[in-house]
This record gives C-alpha cells, sequence and structure tokens, in this order.
C-alpha cells in the first residue's frame, strides 16, 4: 500500500511535491508508532545483545560493535518511560547518524517506509512533558499516529546525574 | 598553478627536512667534527634550500642563503677559518633560513632587513679572502636557477633581475655568439655522459645552458662514436661534447660546478684550451640529423623519471637546437689537459659526494599519507581480532579431529603478529624528529635569559609510533623552557656554586620493556621546595596544615595554574607550563615524574606507551560484562579469599598487601552492577596510577590477558567516568577499559562527599 503511495507522489505531483514530502522509517514499540526521516538511518539489525555501560541512565542499553567502532545503544521504551525492553532476537536495532554521531535506537519492529506531506505534520499538543520533549511532530498516516522522534532529545542525558 | 603549488609544498616539505639535517649537522660540528663531510652536507642542504627558492622567486631567502653558501664555500676551500665565531654564526644562519622558509611558507613578509646583520657579516667575513666572489651580486646567482625558473612556471619574469648574458634566451645568444675576441680565460670542457645521466633525467642542454651564462661558449658534438644503425642500441650513449668557455673571471672550480648534480655520471675534464682556430665548417652536418633520428628512441629512457618527465627536453630537440652552434664549430680534439674523474676529490668535495651517493643507492624511501598507514593499522587491528576469534572457537574436538586446520591457524596467527608489528614499525620514528626542534629554543632562551646553556641529546634514534611523537613536541618544549628558565642559574650563582659556567641539559630517549622514557634533565639548582610550597599554600592548592613529601611537593609544579616565578617573563611563569604538559601526556596514555636534587638539579621523566594503536591488557569479568585493565598499570593480582582485608573507620575498605594499605575500589559496586558471584571466589587487581599510588579493584573473574585496540567511546558516545575507553573482542562483542586512574580520583572524591 504504501510503496504504492510512494509512487504516485512522486509521478503525480511532480518535483514540487517531492520537495514538500518527507519520507519516513516507521517502526512501532507495542502499540505506538514513530518515524524518523530515512536519510537519517544507516542501517537496520537485529537485536544481539550489547555490553552495558556503567553509571548511565537505564535507557542507555550499551555499547555494540558496529564493524570496528562502537555505537550506543538508546532503549526508546525506556526513554518514554515505560521500562526497560527486554529484547529477544526479534527486536531491532535502528542505526541513525546524530549529527557526527552513530546511535542505535533499540525499538520492537519496523514496520514501514511512509511518505507524507510537511504540511501534514502537526505540533505535538501540549501536556505530557516527555511526548513534547522527545517528538517533533505527529502526522497521520492511513489513519495511524505517527509519533516524529527528535534524535537530538532522545540521546541526551544519558548520565546519571552526580 | 596547482602543480606549482604541489611542488611548492614538497619543497617545504624537503626544506624542513633540510633544516633539520643542519641542525645536525651543526651539532656534530659543533662537537668538533671539522670535516669536510659534514661541511659539504650543510653546503648541499644550504644549496637545496636556496635553488628551490630561487624556483619559485623567494627573493630574500635565496639573497640570504647566498651569502650564506658563500661564506660556507669560503670555509670549505679554508679562505675562512671554522672558528666558534664562525660556527655560532652559521647556527644563527641556519635559523634565519628557517624562518625565511617558514615566511615564505606561511606567505607572510618578514620585516624588512631581517637577517641583515648576519649577511653583513657574512659579507664581511668573505670579501677579506676573494675579491672575485666577496661581495658578489645577488644577481649574478640567480643565474644558477635560471633554467629552473624556465621550467617549472613557464615564465620569463624574473629576467629583468638577470644580468645581461642572460636575459635573451641564452641558447640564441651564446650559442650562436661569433668566435670570441679574447684569447685570455679560455677554457677547454670536454663532457662525456654515461647512460646513468639520462637515466637520472638530466639533460645535457641545461648544463650547456649553465655554462652559457658564465660567457661565451661554443660547443660541438663529437659524434665519432655513433655506429651504423645496425648496431645502434636505443639506450646507448654515443655522443660527447666539446666545449670551449671564453670568460677572463670564471675559475676552474665554477666550471666543475656546473656539472656538480651530474659528478660521477660523466667523465668530465676541464681544461685552459689554446688559442682557437679559424672557424671551419663542421663536416658532420649530415650525420647529425641521422643523430636527431636516431636519437629519438632514447627519450623514454629518461621519461620514466617521473619527477622531470615533464620538464627535459627531448634528444632530438637538443640536437635540433645545437646545430647552429655545430655549424661555427671546429671538429678538432683538444688535447685534454687535466682531468677530473669522477671519484677524484677537488676542492675536498669527493667523499662528500660519495656519501650522497651511498645514501642515494642505500636507504630508498617513499612518502606516504598518514591516513593510508592508519588504514592499514585499523584494519591489521580488525585482522588480529578476528585471528583471535578464530583461535577461541577452536574447542578440543575440532583440535582433535582437524589438526591441519589447527596448524594453519597458529601459522596465520604468527604472521599476523608479524604484520602487526610490521605497520606498526611503518608509523614508527626516531624522536630525532622532536628533538632536533629543542636546539634552537634552547639558543633562543639562552640569549633571552642570558644564561650560558648546552644542550645534551641521547638516544635520538629510539623509535615511537608517529601519533605520540606528534604530542610530545609541546610538552618538551614546556619542560625545557622549565629547565632554562627556573633549572639553570645564571652564569655568576653557578660558578659561585662551584659548577661550570654553562648549564647542561640533557633530552634523552630510551626504550624500557614496552615503554619508552623521554627524560629532561638539567644540572641547575633543583627545585626550590620551601618557594613552591609556599605558592601552594598561598595559592590553596594545599591547605595549611597539609603535610607533604618531598617528592609530593615536587608533583606540585604540575598544578594547573601554577608558577613560582616571581615575575611573568616571556619564558615562562604565566602558569600554563607543567599541567599542559601533564595533560598531554596523560591524554596519549604516558605519566610524567619528577625528582629533584637540591642544588645539583632536576629530572622530569616521561612514561610513554610505545603505541596508541595497540594495548596489553588483562581480560576480566565484572557483573557478567567483559571490561579490560591495561596491563601496563597492573601490579599483581590476589584471590578474594587470601587477600587481607580491613575496614576503615569511614566504611571504607581497604587492603592490606606487604605493610602497605591499598584503597578497595569494588567495581561492580563502583559501576553500580550487580553480582552474584560468591566474595571468596572473586579476584583483587592490584593496580598502581599515576606517581606510584596503588589501588585495590575487585572483579569477579580473570578472563586471560590479550592485545586490544583501543576505539573511543566519545566518538559515537560520550566519556564515562572511570572508563577510558572500549575494544572489541574476539567474539565481536564490547568490552571497556578500565581507567584506573579516574576510577582512583573518582572514588576519593566520593569518599569525601560520602
Amino acid at each position: 500500500m504504501e510503496a504504492l503511495a510512494f509512487k504516485d507522489d512522486i509521478s503525480g505531483s511532480g518535483a514540487a511535491a517531492a520537495a514538500n514530502s518527507l519520507q519516513l522509517i516507521a517502526f512501532s514499540i507495542g502499540e505506538q508508532t514513530y518515524g524518523v526521516e530515512i536519510t537519517t538511518v544507516r542501517e537496520i539489525r537485529a537485536w544481539n545483545g550489547a555490553t552495558p555501560l556503567p553509571n548511565t541512565r537505564e535507557f542507555v542499553r550499551g555499547v555494540i560493535n558496529l564493524r570496528g567502532t562502537i555505537v550506543p545503544i538508546f532503549d526508546l521504551r525506556a526513554r518514554f518511560g515505560e521500562g526497560q525492553t527486554s529484547p529477544t532476537k526479534n527486536h531491532v536495532v535502528v542505526v541513525m547518524s546524530v549529527g557526527e554521531k552513530w546511535v542505535g535506537i533499540l525499538v520492537d519492529a519496523v514496520s514501514d517506509i511512509l511518505t507524507v506531506s510537511k504540511d501534514e505534520i502537526h505540533n505535538v499538543p501540549e501536556g505530557n512533558s516527555v511526548d513534547t520533549e522527545l517528538l517533533n511532530g505527529i502526522v497521520t498516516h492511513d489513519s495511524r499516529m505517527v509519533g516524529l522522534i527528535d534524535l537530538h532529545a532522545v540521546v541526551s542525558g544519558a548520565k546519571v546525574d552526580a | 598553478m596547482s602543480d606549482l603549488d604541489d611542488f611548492k609544498a614538497t619543497y617545504f616539505d624537503e626544506c624542513s627536512e633540510l633544516l633539520n639535517e643542519l641542525e645536525e649537522q651543526f651539532a656534530t660540528i659543533e662537537a668538533g667534527d671539522h670535516s669536510s663531510n659534514r661541511l659539504n652536507a650543510v653546503f648541499r642542504a644550504i644549496h637545496s634550500i636556496k635553488g628551490g627558492g630561487g624556483a619559485f622567486g623567494f627573493a630574500d631567502l635565496v639573497g640570504f642563503a647566498h651569502a650564506y653558501e658563500t661564506l660556507l664555500d669560503h670555509v670549505r676551500d679554508g679562505r675562512v677559518e671554522l672558528s666558534e665565531h664562525v660556527i655560532a654564526l652559521c647556527i644563527r644562519a641556519n635559523d634565519i633560513v628557517a624562518d625565511f622558509v617558514n615566511a615564505a611558507k606561511e606567505g607572510v613578509a618578514l620585516e624588512p632587513g631581517f637577517g641583515a646583520d648576519e649577511k653583513a657579516q657574512f659579507d664581511a667575513l668573505t670579501s677579506g679572502n676573494d675579491p672575485d666572489l666577496a661581495g658578489a651580486p645577488m644577481d649574478e646567482f640567480d643565474i644558477d636557477f635560471v633554467p629552473v625558473m624556465v621550467h617549472l612556471q613557464g615564465t620569463d619574469d624574473e629576467d629583468d633581475a638577470m644580468p645581461a648574458a642572460a636575459v635573451a634566451d641564452p641558447l640564441v645568444d651564446s650559442f650562436e655568439a661569433p668566435p670570441m675576441a679574447k684569447e685570455s680565460g679560455r677554457w677547454l670542457i670536454r663532457f662525456a655522459p654515461h647512460s646513468e645521466l639520462y637515466a637520472r633525467a638530466n639533460d645535457p642542454l641545461l648544463l650547456f645552458r649553465e655554462l652559457a651564462s658564465l660567457g661565451q661558449v661554443e660547443i660541438r658534438a663529437i659524434l665519432d662514436e655513433i655506429p651504423a644503425l645496425a648496431d645502434f642500441e636505443p639506450f646507448g650513449v654515443y655522443c660527447v661534447w666539446e666545449i670551449t668557455l671564453v670568460s677572463s673571471t670564471v675559475t676552474e672550480a665554477a666550471i666543475a660546478e656546473v656539472f656538480e648534480f651530474v659528478d660521477g655520471n660523466c667523465d668530465l675534464t676541464i681544461g685552459p684550451a689554446e688559442a682557437t682556430p679559424q672557424v671551419a665548417e663542421a663536416s658532420i652536418m649530415p650525420s647529425l640529423t641521422e643523430l636527431a633520428d636516431l636519437a629519438a628512441p632514447s627519450q623514454p629512457a629518461r621519461l620514466e623519471e617521473p619527477e622531470d618527465g615533464t620538464n627535459v627536453l627531448s634528444f632530438a630537440d637538443l640536437a635540433e637546437t645545437l646545430k647552429p652552434a655545430l655549424k661555427v664549430a671546429p671538429p678538432r680534439l683538444p688535447p685534454p689537459l687535466k682531468s677530473i674523474a669522477p671519484v677524484e676529490d677537488h676542492d675536498g668535495e669527493g667523499s662528500g659526494r660519495a656519501g650522497a651517493e651511498d645514501r642515494r643507492n642505500g636507504v630508498q624511501s617513499i612518502r606516504v599519507d598518514l591516513d593510508k598507514i592508519d588504514r592499514v593499522v585499523n584494519m591489521v587491528g580488525e585482522l588480529v581480532i578476528t585471528q583471535s576469534m578464530l583461535t577461541q572457537q577452536m574447542d578440543e574436538t575440532l583440535r582433535a579431529h582437524y589438526q591441519e586446520l589447527v596448524r594453519g591457524l597458529e601459522v596465520l596467527a604468527q604472521t599476523t603478529r608479524g604484520l602487526q608489528d610490521s605497520v606498526m614499525a611503518i608509523r614508527a620514528q626516531p624522536v630525532k624528529t622532536v628533538f632536533s626542534r629543542m636546539p634552537r629554543l634552547v639558543r633562543e632562551l639562552a640569549s633571552k635569559t642570558g644564561k650560558k646553556i648546552r644542550l645534551e641529546t641521547i638516544g635520538e634514534n629510539t623509535e615511537i609510533d608517529k601519533t605520540i611523537i606528534e604530542q610530545l613536541s609541546d610538552p618538551l618544549t614546556h619542560m625545557i623552557r622549565n629547565s632554562a628558565d627556573h633549572g639553570i642559574e645564571q652564569p655568576e650563582r653557578r660558578t659561585a656554586a662551584g659548577k661550570s659556567e654553562a648549564g647542561v641539559i640533557r633530552l634523552s630517549a630510551e626504550q624500557a620493556g614496552g615503554n619508552i622514557l623521554i627524560a629532561v634533565e638539567d644540572d641547575g639548582g633543583g627545585i626550590n621546595r620551601e618557594r613552591v610550597l609556599q605558592v601552594a599554600r598561598d595559592r590553596g592548592v594545599v591547605g595549611p596544615e597539609q603535610m607533604l613529601t618531598d617528592e609530593q611537593i615536587d608533583q606540585l609544579i604540575f598544578a594547573p595554574g601554577f608558577s613560582t616565578a616571581a615575575e611573568v617573563s616571556d619564558i615562562s611563569g604565566r602558569g600554563v607550563g607543567m599541567d599542559v604538559v601533564l595533560s598531554n601526556i596523560k591524554k596519549i596514555g604516558g605519566s610524567v615524574h619528577v625528582k629533584s636534587w637540591t642544588g645539583k638539579g632536576t629530572r622530569m621523566t616521561l612514561r610513554l606507551p610505545l603505541t596508541l594503536a595497540v594495548l596489553d591488557v588483562m581480560l576480566v569479568k565484572v557483573a557478567g560484562s567483559p571490561y579490560v585493565i591495561p596491563l601496563s598499570s597492573i601490579v599483581e593480582t590476589i584471590q578474594c579469599a587470601r587477600a587481607n582485608f580491613s575496614r576503615m573507620p569511614t566504611g571504607g575498605q581497604v587492603l592490606q598487601v606487604r605493610g602497605e594499605y591499598v584503597q578497595v575500589v569494588d567495581l561492580a559496586q563502583r559501576f553500580a552492577m550487580d553480582t552474584d558471584v560468591d566474595r571468596d571466589s572473586r579476584f583483587v587487581v592490584l593496580c598502581e596510577a599515576e606517581g606510584g599510588v596503588k589501588v585495590a579493584l575487585v572483579v569477579d573473574d580473570i578472563i586471560g590477558q590479550q592485545q586490544v585496540v583501543i576505539k573511543s567511546l566519545e566518538e559515537n558516545f560520550q566519556s564515562i567516568e572511570g572508563i577510558a575507553g572500549g575494544t572489541i573482542l574476539g567474539d565481536g562483542n564490547v568490552a571497556l577499559i578500565v581507567d584506573v586512574q579516574g576510577l582512583k580520583s573518582a572514588s576519593n572524591a566520593r569518599n569525601k562527599a560520602a
């Protein structure tokens, strides 16, 4: 479905629409769907354990070896304050670049590639402070709500406050 | 233009090497070795710097280098004595040349008249001896570089600076000149190149042009040797030249100098010529065209030399150009009067050249981007890991069943280790590259402080990883400044204390196991402990009640912002010196130690790892996760069941080992992780932090010892207290490197807070 919609977007509306649209990788945590811009995603891999880091917050699951470089893994569920994920081989790590750095986000599953128009992005309603802090906006796709992750916010504040 | 920039970059690279060599040569000359080898090496270095400088139009540099070179030439000939004064002048001149080169590199202008004093001194020294050369006008020397300029830049815009003879194309002008009227000062030169001359991309035409700039020349090609076409060898050399040079001023040495760069690759005879007979029409013209055709195939041989490949004129062109000259040249064989064979010594130069020859044939080197080497180092690191991973996979059943596989893996292990060593050796450089910058620093410091200081260097061929060498320059500079400013006393005080007037700073390097020790030692007054302690108390670095041992006081000089200098001089005293040393050295995994003897001197020792890339570690387990502890900091390991723990009144734990009480850090506790390992089966790893302070780390299990490649945590994350970095184990998992020093200081802070 989504793939078709994507095709229509490109051929139908032309360059103007393409410039105004955004491609997202959508992934899920429980029932909730989140998305990040596709250009930031470097790699998607299965969960294969991580070396825990001492003196870090609970949402830092540790570090993994990504072809010779050390990449930290953030547990997105824990980051939203819903407790640590108990990962299995079926869980997925989405490796993304945030500025100069590469980080991995532990999620339940990667679901889709979505194309949305920038005009459809809504502001996050005031209220839940964690949501406002970690989301850039909300889009609706196929009557599902997709939260746009603010990666910079997710990876900040990883150390335990002394 | 970018080509030219490339050439420039190469030139500056070479300059810095040459300047280093100058520094070395003068160190030996100063020590009393006045052999002609040394002087020739110095002369060559300056000559090369000047030559390149001329090609790029750095007039100031060339002017100064020229005057310097003239002086060296006089010294070489024995016309000027190599007195201490002259040596001192030369050493200062080296610094000035270095400044000129730097200014040219950065594109900044030095103040007008920079180096003029020294230049005047050169002229004064040389003018008394030889009216011919002394104070010779600068422009005469630009001629040396005319060919180079023409080839690199392809412009003639420097022509105005040249004397009349060279203004117009020397070829046209001089080669077609009518037979000279003057009969005096005629020289006959017979020039028979060997094939190596062409193989090294030398071009006779360039030499002839240079000769033409000395006076009027007639050039004849002797083509008797050219064989029949059937016997003609494409790379053979069949052409010999005879040149008659007319000039009233030129000396034999000046002519020989033209051929300096092809010396050894040709037979050369120079002698006074008889009066020229009538000009006869050359009878060899027909064969000349033949020569032009025949010579063409010899071109590829010379084009193989990439450096000059684009610049050389072809042999055929040369023959073409020579036609007019040949028309007016009488075909006769002159009697060679004096022969200068390639190896024969004149002006005492022979041995020096032989040395250069050896070097050319002996050690060959290439320039490689450090990035490329780093990539190889990284990949070899990964290879080592993969190899150890494979070895770990071998269990007993596999071993029994596949003996060939086991043997293969053993060979692989050996080869990988060898490969790793070789790669590391590529990055290793002698510390000489840093040490050689220090003599100049010491000279400058000596003249600023009015002290007499001699620098001695020992073990400068000790090799360390290049990445460490780069980090070494700043700390060493600070340490030497400190020694010169605070250590060495004024000459009067030294004499009063019964020491020699000149202080000595000794810079030494040696390898000790897996470490390199670099020491800066002076024979000055030692650290004034009372004053250091006083200042430390004044600034609150040390509490009023705190008692310190001598050694602890000495270490205070590394505290940030610490300075005992009463006044801030431009050398030191701002207090940003020694703590920079400490932090820089710590950053590369080294440590600093000071030892001072009152009235006798101070020694500061840097202990550095051989390489930054690979670390020998002990692999341990804490709460199920792997950690590694640098082997260099481990003193011993003890089973907890046998260890002698005691509890302090504050609740902290100490370990008693050999009569010493050592602070205990339980890693599981410290890293806030749960461990289910029974206390008695755990282990104590006794480590030594900086300054010999010990700390006992408690871990769950000791797994083994291995080499790891250090990876940064900050690259993708951030630094974590107590963790120095990460590494990747054989099974592909990440292990964290324990920062012994960091744990020690952090737990101190915690204890205080608790």
